[in-house]
């Protein structure tokens, strides 16, 4: 056991003088294989932490929201549904929510526009989000005009503008007062864009959600879990396909390592012929190429992840954004949290070390297989 | 098809294990029909150079292949929130045919694998290649394994769909369910715990035995499969109950959650490498009497003994422990 | 000691440039004995060395050493003999680690590592503690004069120097047999002189020499045993001096 432990110490070290005797060629390599795995790294971090964003978001949501279809689409739904769904057993709140969009033309940009009630709120003042502020250059304090349904220029004092911290949320949010809203919108008095119902036992939630399909049959019933799982899906795909995207990259990659590999140089092969003649066998340069290949993976890996989790969690993946955002004119700005685990990983391990030492098996072979008398030939 | 990163990762990583196989089992055909020690043709000199990187294939692939083992289940798990009605990997398992197949399969082809390099490191070291056909014939069948769990699992991803309702691991470990799995938790407490103790005594009884005598290899081997098996069966029966404190939570999979400190992994690795090592016991005895065998392989045999038994006290230390350390009882001892 | 029988050495065969190196050679090396082989280029010496010297196998043909104790093969026997024509590579190796030492004709030494590194090479597959291999390269280094060069690159060495590493490098493991192939022929009249002492001090030691040479310094030298002359693959003649 010591003389195998001593054994591979000792190709260690050879595997690493050999490698510090050809830099510009193991430097490339290792170069772009750490590049390849920031870029899948930063991904994997960054769809994993937008995922963990949203869901804890939607923890605060509502367990079911009920809309109304008309002909297939969403339509304002009549508050006297509420008495209804109150009535369901195991049914604890139903609150009428208002929301809608509010198209700004002068700055280009969609805002969501909510009717909020509390002791804070009162008519003619809005809270905007961070997003529409720097949109529009504008303070606490200042005045905004919107431009209400009706066609009257509406005039609003913006009250406050919400924290930074809830930027995921609230970027493009102006917060109004219910009757604000109805005035800007025209908004018909018993009506509401949808209910928002608060469920006392989570494992009652397909049937209380089956029972309003049944008696509001006009109506669709949304559970949270729904939107997580689609908001998962979503990311789940949007980050599939950047890796799809990527794979021509790694394929790329590989060919290069493969090349790499199996291009050795006159130099390298001379010292292998002499490694065998004076007694290396096969197998103690197989595990030389072995060990070069673990320098080189580890490396690029160690580097590789580190500048991705900067690239993520420290200046909020510049790179990847465009993709992954979506399109549009108002951009929250926010930090992620940092979410690593052992899994996301092993995902990167597998979509990028597992290639590159496939690549590598078969010109590490030829290269240890050559014939002992080959230096004896020279 | 569900572009998830972790499926793309284990499908792009099957792909490519199940291509090194293949590649090895051809050689291994050819190696099978021209093989002849004694010539010293080119012919002959290149197939000995190819079996230095069919070994280093089957090593990487038995490498690879445990990780996506794990990989696969704790992929299983994440994806559990997309179905409806699932609450861990076990829920994602069954939304579509062949999930435990694969999971069963890739468990199997570990086992293979593992068994493959014990008898690789032993013919390497007879000096007339005494195990070389043998060999390569349990390498056809690994390739065989290998492929056909690689369409499986193509196919259990293809198929996932979001939103399909499963019975959760709730509903499908209690006793009610006619599934596999329902089985499972479904056997009685106290038989299984006998079953598991006889097993456990019959395994050390022999290794012991063996270790002494040199005799009843075989018997060994097979007791400690059968322990395999019972350790299985055992843990989804009562073992898990106490790392859950629930006595309705009969999940495999859950205790490799970090809830639970990720101790599943300890279980499942001790199996696993115990499993391995009796296997390996028993592949070996047949060829004990070839001459450039006879004292490798009681040797090594014996190695492999004591690895097994260590293997499998671990397994059932840390069960042990956990039993009696938690205030979670059955009320099977009173 | 070292027996061939009816050996051949076939390369490219079934190809149109099939070619035969070693065609039939019988013959026994003495133990002891410093045996030169003697012929043109192409003649067949070198891949003769190399199937001596276990580095490869015959195509067909026997070849048996004598008095080689192995680890894999144990015997009780006092004069053990073993059949290297299909010992798989790993075991070879390792017959050729320990009773072979190899001086080649350009050296071989690895560049870019120090010579007395160079000279540990052969140990380090062996598992043995890098201490005491490095123990036994000084004094070796010691021996020939040239421990101030311990620590300097090959490149740097001139030829009398490093032939002196390549010979302390064959000598690390202590062999029973020393293989060198055609030694002399980037070496001056004095440093060949030198170097033919050397080998007498091997003979002495009661080691085993093979040289392969056209170098008159070395075929017309007082000790040589033995002289065995090839032509296309053949031995054709075979005499003692």
């Amino acid at each position: 056991m010591l003389k195998n432990l001593e054994r591979h110490w000792n190709i260690i070290d050879f595997a690493i003088s050999s490698m510090l005797r050809r830099k510009t060629k193991n430097l490339s390599l290792t170069l772009l294989y750490t590049l390849i795995i920031f870029v899948i790294a930063s991904l994997i971090f960054f769809v994993q932490s937008i995922k963990h964003e949203a869901a804890s978001l939607l923890t605060e949501s509502p367990d079911i929201i009920v809309q109304r279809l008309m002909a297939g689409r969403h339509d304002l739904i009549p508050t006297a549904y509420m008495e209804k769904v109150a009535g369901i057993r195991g049914v604890s709140d139903v609150t009428p929510r208002l929301w809608g969009y509010y198209y700004d033309p002068v700055f280009g940009a969609n805002y969501t526009v909510m009717a909020h009630d509390d002791d804070k709120t009162t008519n003619g003042q809005i809270a905007v989000g961070q997003g529409v502020a720097r949109n529009q250059r504008i303070n606490e304090g200042d005045l905004i005009t919107l431009r209400s349904a009706g066609g009257h220029p509406l005039l609003m004092t913006i009250s406050r503008v919400m924290p930074q911290q809830s930027e995921l949320v609230s970027a493009d949010l102006l917060l109004m007062s219910a009757a604000d809203f109805r005035t800007m919108f025209n908004f018909p008095p018993d009506a509401a864009t949808d209910l928002a119902i608060t469920v006392a036992n989570q494992r009652e939630l397909v049937t209380i959600a089956g029972k309003i399909a049944e008696i509001l049959p006009d109506t669709r019933p949304i559970l949270k879990s729904e939107i997580l799982r689609t908001y998962d899906s979503i990311f789940d795909w949007r980050g599939g396909m950047m890796v799809i995207i990527l794979a021509m990259a790694i394929i790329a990659f590989v060919i290069f390592a493969w090349d790499k590999a199996s291009g050795l140089s006159a130099e390298e092969r001379r010292e292998i012929g002499i490694l065998k003649s004076i007694g290396w066998e096969t197998s103690d340069i197989l595990f030389l190429k072995f060990w070069e290949g673990i320098v080189v993976s580890l490396t690029a890996f160690l580097f590789g992840t580190i500048l991705a989790y900067g690239h993520v969690f420290i200046f909020s993946a510049p790179l990847l954004a465009q993709a992954m955002k979506g399109w549009s004119v108002l951009y929250p700005e926010f930090h992620l949290t940092p979410q690593i685990d052992v899994y996301q990983l092993s995902i990167l391990f597998f979509l990028t070390v597992l290639p590159y030492t496939v690549a590598t098996i078969i010109p590490s072979w030829l290269a240890a297989t050559v014939d002992a008398d080959t230096a004896m030939r020279s | 098809m569900l572009q998830h990163p972790a499926i793309i990762a284990l499908t792009g990583a099957s792909i490519l294990i199940c291509a090194m196989v293949l590649y090895a089992g051809g050689y291994g055909i050819r190696i099978l029909r021209r093989w002849d020690l004694s010539s010293g043709s080119e012919a002959q000199l290149s197939l000995e150079r190819r079996t230095y990187l069919i070994s280093v294939i089957i090593g990487y692939a038995l490498f690879f292949q445990v990780l996506s083992l794990f990989l696969y289940i704790y992929t299983a798990d994440s994806l559990h929130p997309l179905f409806v009605g699932a609450m861990c990997a076990a829920g994602s398992l069954n939304a579509v045919p062949f999930g435990y197949a694969v999971l069963v399969l890739k468990t199997v082809n570990c086992l293979l694998a593992g068994s493959w390099l014990i008898m690789n490191a032993v013919d390497g070291k007879g000096y007339d290649y005494p195990l070389i056909r043998p060999k390569y014939a349990l390498l056809l069948l690994l390739a065989m394994l290998i492929s056909l769990e690689t369409a499986l699992q193509i196919t259990y991803f293809g198929s996932l769909k979001a939103d399909v309702i499963t019975s959760c691991c709730g509903s499908l470990f209690s006793g009610g369910n006619r599934s596999i799995a329902g089985e499972l938790a479904g056997a009685p407490v106290l038989p299984t715990m006998l079953a598991f103790g006889f097993c456990l005594a019959a395994c050390m009884t022999s290794g012991v035995v063996f270790l002494r005598s040199g005799k009843g290899g075989y018997l060994f081997s097979l007791s400690g499969s059968l322990f395999f098996l019972a350790a299985v069966t055992s843990l989804v029966s009562f073992i898990s109950l106490y790392f859950y404190e629930l006595p309705s939570h009969h999940c495999p999979f859950c205790i490799l959650q970090k809830e639970y400190g990720h101790i599943g992994y300890a279980l499942y690795a001790s199996l696993l490498g115990g499993e391995i090592s009796s296997l390996g016991v028993g592949l070996l005895a047949p060829f004990r009497d070839r001459p450039s065998m006879m004292e490798i392989i009681p040797r090594v045999q014996r190695k492999l003994t004591i690895a097994a038994i260590a293997f499998f006290a671990l397994f059932t230390g840390i069960a042990v422990v956990r039993a009696c350390t938690t205030s979670f009882t059955l009320g099977v001892f009173g | 000691m070292i027996e061939l029988a009816n050996v051949c050495k076939c390369f490219n065969a079934g190809q149109s440039n099939e070619f035969l190196a070693v065609n039939d050679v019988s013959l026994t090396v003495n133990r002891g004995e410093l045996t030169i082989l003697k012929g043109p280029s192409g003649s067949g010496k070198t891949s003769l060395l190399s199937l001596v010297g276990c580095m490869g196998r015959p195509t067909s043909g026997r070849i048996r050493l004598r008095g080689i104790r192995t680890t894999f093969m144990p015997t009780d026997s006092a004069d053990p003999v073993i059949d290297i024509s299909s010992l798989p590579e790993r075991f070879l190796t390792e017959i050729r680690r320990t009773a072979f030492g190899f001086i080649f004709q350009q050296f071989n030494l690895v560049r870019g590592i120090t010579a007395l590194e160079n000279i540990m090479l052969p140990t380090y597959p062996t598992g043995e503690s890098h201490a005491a291999c490095r123990k036994r390269g000084e004094e070796l280094l010691e021996l020939f004069g040239i421990a101030r060069h311990s620590g300097s690159r090959v490149e740097w060495l001139s030829g009398g120097e490093l032939q002196r590493v390549a010979i302390a490098r064959a000598l690390i493991n202590d062999p029973a047999v020393i293989i060198a192939d055609e030694p002399t022929a980037h070496l001056d009249s004095r440093l060949s002189r030198e170097f033919m002492e050397l080998i007498g001090s091997f003979k002495s030691e009661g080691k085993t020499v093979i040289i392969a040479s056209h170098d008159p310094i070395v075929c017309e030298h007082p000790l040589a045993d033995r002289i065995i002359e090839m032509r296309d693959g053949r031995v054709v003649a075979d005499g003692r001096s």
